[in-house]
């Protein structure tokens, strides 16, 4: 019985042991970037620079160095992070396209998930679709780490 | 004639030995039942559970349990006092409801399932280290859960912790349940900065009438700690083998990974019952 009781007891400590590294998969929730993570790099090639396997379209399309005239901003990745991080945004006066540390209230975000109170339409332009609630929190939580151009 | 002769030997044999006959007609003396002091009756810890939070009160060896759970979801401050009486105080709305089943697999060791309507289910096992009744000061269980979302495919959340009680010399039981509860982030921890939750389950259930208990549950956490720190009371009927509970609850959560994602809100309060049933 003794054995019994400390077979049991072995099993709950190897369960418990086995199951604490229990995590969920990034490329869960990014769908169709699954290499996206959340560093700037990673952003500018799988959101800004490329379309994705759902169809959505890339920013670059029309943010670029011709549509800067028109959009006011340029994502091409020699320029984008020099364009976003800490800039004032042309569309909506006082806002800040990202500010470093606050995702919630960086305009980027704002306009990727179409929040009311945008000048314009909610990005990408031509979409749906649009960026998915995983891409999403990616960028926010690339902006959450401080933004950093990393 | 061959058969009379057999018989008439048969009915000799009887007579001569009848206290062997008689031993062979007697049925075998039926083993004492075994005198478990786990069956009997707890008045200080009436059922396995307070609301949530387990208590340290044992499954009898091979004996079992089962519980069902109901966590309404219709916010009792929603509108005034006549909706909520229109929505029957919240009996008309969908509820969040459990069902659970628990095992003793050893003496003072039980194992159990807990399945939630959001197809959340849990496995737990509970081991009771230090018995009250023993040792005079406290009782003690070593304790242990996982569960999983999606009908366990998805979103694993182990739970390991100690459930510590004191019982009330007849007034009921007050607990401390320090839980360490692993990825309770649903999250991949590349975007959270916590994923995993510290909670200290804190509970009491007092006997107010001989079978009519009050009970509540306060759960304090550190570490990922979205909404509000998961608080509950109620008050409950123990009638034999069954506890009639009704409870106020600011979330839904039943399970260890639930509880320490805490409640919806401090203003939002659900109305819930639990009914149990022992199995001994």
């Amino acid at each position: 019985m003794h054995l019994y009781r400390y077979l049991v007891g072995a099993a709950l400590l190897a369960l418990s042991v086995g199951s604490a590294a229990c995590d969920e998969s990034l490329t869960d929730i990014t769908g169709p970037t699954p290499n996206l993570v959340p560093t700037f790099s990673s952003i500018q090639t799988e959101i800004f620079s490329n379309s994705d396997s759902s169809g959505r379209a890339a920013c670059t399309q029309c943010h670029n160095a011709i549509g800067r005239l028109f959009n006011g901003l340029d994502l091409s990745p020699a320029v984008s992070y020099a364009n976003l991080v800490g800039v004032a945004s042309r569309g909506k006066v006082g806002a800040v396209r990202v500010i470093p540390g606050d995702p919630e209230n960086s305009y980027l975000i704002h306009k990727l998930e179409g929040r009311p109170g945008i000048v314009g339409v909610r990005m990408p332009q031509i979409g749906p679709p649009y960026l998915t609630d995983g891409q999403i929190l990616v960028i926010k939580r690339w902006i959450e780490l401080g933004a950093r151009n990393d | 004639m061959k058969c009379s002769r057999l018989c008439l030997a048969v009915i000799l044999l009887a007579v001569m030995w009848p206290g062997a006959v008689g031993a062979q007609q007697k049925p075998a003396p039926a083993a004492a039942p075994e005198d478990d002091p786990d069956r009997d009756p707890n008045r200080n810890q009436p059922d396995f559970t307070i609301v949530n939070l387990p208590t340290t009160l044992r499954v009898p060896r091979f004996k079992s349990a089962f519980r069902v759970t109901h966590r309404f979801g219709r916010p009792l401050g929603a509108g005034d006092f006549g909706d909520l009486a229109s929505d029957f105080f919240g009996l008309d709305s969908g509820a969040q409801i459990g069902l659970e089943y628990r095992f003793g697999i050893i003496r003072g060791g039980q194992i159990g399932i807990h399945r939630t309507s959001n197809k959340t289910i849990e496995f737990f096992g509970q081991y009771s280290v230090l018995q009250e009744k023993n040792n005079g000061v406290i009782g003690l269980d070593a304790y242990f859960s996982i569960d999983g979302t999606n009908n366990f495919k998805d979103s694993y959340t182990p739970a390991l912790g100690v459930v510590v009680s004191r019982e009330l010399g007849g007034w009921g039981a007050i607990y401390a349940e320090p839980m360490w509860v692993n990825n309770s982030n649903p999250l991949p921890s590349e975007l959270t900065d916590d994923n995993d939750t510290f909670i200290l389950g804190l509970g009491a259930r007092l006997r107010i009438r001989p079978t009519v208990y009050l009970v509540g549950e306060f759960i304090p956490r550190v570490g990922y700690e979205p909404g509000v720190n998961h608080g509950t009371f109620g008050i409950e009927k123990r009638a034999g083998g069954h506890v009639f509970q009704l409870n106020f609850s600011n979330g839904f959560g039943t399970t260890m990974g639930q509880l320490a994602r805490g409640g919806t809100g401090s203003e939002d309060w659900y109305l819930g019952f639990n009914i149990s049933r022992k199995f001994f």
